[in-house]
């Protein structure tokens, strides 16, 4: 007998991003676990329309060069499956440098999730030579003209740093200066750890990884998408 | 000089943050074979960027088959784009394959895809990026074998001094027999030249170093090749020919990209050859005979290839696909199959005279696209000059089916500058053009927005063909044709873009010539000169400085025809179609006479049945 709940047809997957492939792009990491859904054979729904499209949802972009053990899908299918078994199928039709490593059935109806995970914990590595004392002082000033302002490509930005850097702690390693950054969405944007790190420091990160990402409740606590 | 084999990744790895599109060099795609044991190692490799170099057929066919042998390991790379070669050189990395990331120089055989005459220059710059001696008579003796292959070894002289051997027709089976060849040659202590001398044994093999090239009365003045003074090759290379389609793996194509690629999709070849006899196509005559896949193992290879790939479209590719005797039939069964999945099932293009009613409603999922014909040229006659058996009727019921059938744009291809042509035959490019828009309001609504956009490309005489005689336009009469099409189109809804007339003239340059144009590519090199298939890195002066340099006249060249009776530059190297089957076929054009397709009517004598004792191979009747 099977004890799935039949509104449970949202296969929300956690899976990670690292290795070489760390370098891929949104969309090309988006063709892939298309295409290893596909692979592995599970159900999928169509969208309707010309181009019959696979439903699926994906979150917030990560940047090209970062690794990731917290990315997240949603692939929306016609009836639920044990999500055990879907996981299996899918490890075995993903490259490895993109593995799932945890899947959950959710109900059907449930907001986009490029949206709702609208917080995420970065881990940042700096090469040697970046002073950690320095770094804090620049971080400071930083917050304390409130905006942060810099190029994406050939066009100017500001970004309200006040509301999505949520908090910075910085240590030193071995390797390097090593920061944990909360950021948080807004819909006025949201902040790239390189970006920060480019602005405080004038370097580029040697190692970025997104570590977890949640919801954020009106009261600030914070919701797991699994 | 051959390098180390080591896995040098961690060398480029700093770089990729720095170019454009990373994933090109990163390896480790689904499908791609990461163990690489050897111990006899081959490198296949498509002289352009990953994206456009992955979809390669051919390639992917030669990958899978020497992976599946003992001993043999087989490697991919591919020219990496301007800016990571740049980075590369400035910190002396030599060219990398994917799947090890050992340097190119360290593999025993280097095989390259000769896919059209514009990669010359970048042949040039792999073997310069992979520090392999560019000719190959001054290799080292342990230095790798480079190989050729692919659709353009049919004029092999001007790249043909980089190249150890180069390998005419299928390459099924006959990259094995090569890599064996030189494999047992290494281990027996053979000199590189007695290897050499092998492999100019095995059947499609040409070795370009063991032969010479004499110009005297008989020849143009690009000479012809003869077998060097005590060398026991053949005269003539015939080409290596595979029996039977059936007989070879139909789901070659087994890695999937990350990146968006040129044609990102399964493909399965259907069929290979084309015997319809248009006078100006080199593949018409250097694919014969006609071998089909059988409906039945195309739909398991499609079903097999796409649960593999993960692909949401598949192309069902060869140079003619309607012309299959069980085409209808294949698509209806994909299609009700594959529609409701959401996967697409595309065909090139579309054969006018052979795309009926039910091919119009099977090929339906490619509506969005839109529909490809090539007429070719705009009148009835000069169609028959170039032997394209389709009628203003065929176009026109064609375009009624397709319109019915829910299509709103179609795609025409002509060519400029075929022999005999005239002003006239130029403006019925554009009344065709126009006569197809009316036919799509009419069937669609007089506000519909059909678009029929027609590309016209400039007639490129190549070797091997019935007219490797001609001579090209010359730049300022081609201009001034481009000229007189624009100005008799004149209905909103025809778009007509040209192919850069100049491009076409070094394509032309690079058929002719024999193998004094290897001094031209080098020059052209050393001047700049690479990715010259994209229109943003094409510089014609560059070429033009080099032609030059050297004393060369690029439209002295092209232009240029030839005697009926002159030996040709490419004569030691044949497809199997005879040079007296392409001289009648020269003459029957001027006489503006058609000759019948062999798959639908008797033998009209090519030769190729004959010299490569094989014969067209069909799945069922054609019509
Ligand atoms: S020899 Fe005859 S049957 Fe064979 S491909 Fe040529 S024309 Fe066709």
């Amino acid at each position: 007998m099977s004890t799935l709940d039949p509104h449970a047809c949202r296969l929300r997957v956690r899976y990670k991003k690292d290795g070489r492939l760390a370098h891929l792009g949104h969309l090309e990491v988006m063709g892939t676990v298309m295409r290893s859904v596909r692979r592995a054979g599970l159900p999928f729904e169509v969208s309707n329309g010309f181009a019959r499209r696979m439903r699926i949802q994906f979150c917030q972009a990560l940047p090209v060069g970062a690794s990731s053990v917290a990315e997240y899908f949603d692939l929306l299918m016609p009836e639920p499956v044990n999500a055990d078994e879907a996981l299996d199928e899918l490890r075995r039709c993903t490259p490895p440098s993109l593995a799932p490593l945890e899947a959950a059935l959710l109900p059907r109806r449930l907001p986009a999730l490029e949206a709702w995970a609208d917080r995420t914990q970065w881990d940042v590595l700096l090469d040697g030579g970046v002073d950690k004392q320095q770094f804090i002082d620049g971080l400071e000033a930083a917050l304390a003209r409130g905006t942060l302002e810099f190029m994406r490509g050939d066009k100017p930005r500001k970004l309200d740093l006040v509301s999505t850097l949520v908090s910075c702690d910085a240590s030193a390693s071995e390797e390097g200066l090593r920061l944990v950054l909360q950021t948080r969405a807004t819909e006025r944007g949201s902040l790239r750890p390189a970006v920060l790190v480019r602005s405080v420091a004038g370097c580029e990160p040697s190692y970025v990884c997104r570590m977890g990402q949640w919801h954020e409740n009106p009261d600030g606590t914070l919701l797991s998408p699994l | 000089m051959r390098l180390a084999r080591e896995d040098l990744f961690w060398r480029i790895e700093p770089l990729l943050s720095m170019v454009e599109r990373p994933s090109r060099y990163l390896n480790h795609e689904w499908g791609a074979v990461e163990e690489q044991p050897g111990p006899f190692h081959v490198c296949v490799m498509y002289p352009d960027v990953y994206d456009v170099g992955l979809p390669n057929l051919g390639l992917a066919i030669l990958y899978d088959e020497l992976n599946r042998l003992d001993g043999i390991s087989c490697e991919r790379a591919y020219l990496p784009w301007i800016d990571m070669s740049a980075l590369m050189r400035e910190r002396n990395i030599p060219l990398l394959s994917l799947e090890s990331s050992s340097p190119v120089a360290s593999f025993d055989i280097v095989g390259i895809t000769l896919a059209h005459e514009l990669v010359c220059t970048n042949i040039v710059e792999v073997l310069d990026l992979s520090g392999i001696t560019l000719r190959a008579d001054e290799r080292d003796e342990d230095e790798p074998f480079v190989v050729a292959g692919g659709p353009s070894v049919w004029n092999a002289e001007p790249v043909a001094p980089m190249f150890d051997a180069m390998l005419l027709g299928d390459g099924e089976h006959a990259l094995a027999l090569i890599s064996e060849c030189v494999r047992d040659g290494r281990a027996q202590g053979l000199a590189r030249v007695d290897i050499l001398r092998r492999l100019a044994k095995l059947p499609g093999v040409y070795v370009p170093s063991l032969y010479d090239v004499v110009v005297d009365q008989t020849s143009t003045r690009w000479g012809y090749a003869v077998p060097k003074e005590g060398e026991s090759v053949p005269e003539v290379v015939y080409k290596h020919c595979i029996e039977h389609l059936s007989d070879t793996e139909p789901v070659a194509q087994r890695i999937v990209p990350y990146l968006t690629v040129v044609q990102d999709r399964l493909t399965v070849e259907v069929l290979r050859g084309c015997a319809r006899g248009c006078r100006f196509c080199q593949a018409g005559m250097t694919y014969r005979p006609v071998r089909e896949r059988p409906k039945d193992q195309i739909i398991e290879a499609v079903n097999r290839g796409l649960q593999t790939s993960g692909y949401d479209e598949c192309c069902l590719s060869s140079l003619s696909t309607t012309d299959h005797s069980q085409c209808a039939d294949v698509l209806h069964e994909l299609y009700a199959e594959l529609g409701e999945k959401g996967v697409r099932v595309s065909i090139p293009s579309q054969r006018l005279d052979s795309f009926g009613v039910d091919m119009a409603s099977a090929a339906r999922s490619s509506r969005k696209t839109g529909l490809t014909f090539a007429p070719e040229a705009g009148s009835q006659r000069l169609r028959d000059v170039i032997n394209k058996n389709v009628t203003d009727q065929n176009m026109d019921e064609a375009a009624r089916n397709a319109f019915e059938n829910g299509y709103r744009r179609m795609k025409l291809y002509f060519m400029m500058g075929l022999p005999t042509e005239t002003d006239e035959d130029l403006r019925g490019i554009a009344r065709m053009a126009e006569r197809v828009a009316q036919i799509g309001r009419e069937v669609c609504g007089p506000r519909s927005r059909v678009t029929v956009s027609i590309s016209v490309a400039v007639f490129v005489p190549k070797c091997q063909t019935p007219f490797q005689w001609e001579g090209q336009l010359p730049l300022e009469e081609t201009h001034r044709r481009q000229h007189v099409m624009l100005e008799a189109a004149t209905d909103r809804a025809v778009r007509i873009s040209y192919h850069d007339a100049e491009t076409s003239l070094i394509e032309g340059v690079l058929s002719k010539m024999g193998r004094t144009g290897f001094d031209l590519v080098l020059a052209a090199w050393k001047n700049g000169c690479r990715f010259d298939a994209w229109t943003d890195q094409f510089d014609f002066d560059r070429w033009n400085d080099a032609a030059r340099g050297i004393g060369l006249d690029l439209e002295d060249i092209a232009c240029e025809r030839f005697d009926l009776d002159a030996r040709l530059p490419w004569d030691h190297v044949s497809p199997g179609v005879s040079k007296g089957f392409l001289q009648r076929e020269w003459r029957r054009a001027v006489d503006e006479q058609t000759t019948k397709d062999c798959t639908m009517n008797s033998c009209t004598g090519c030769g190729v049945c004959q010299t490569l004792r094989v014969s067209n191979d069909l799945a069922g009747e054609r019509q």
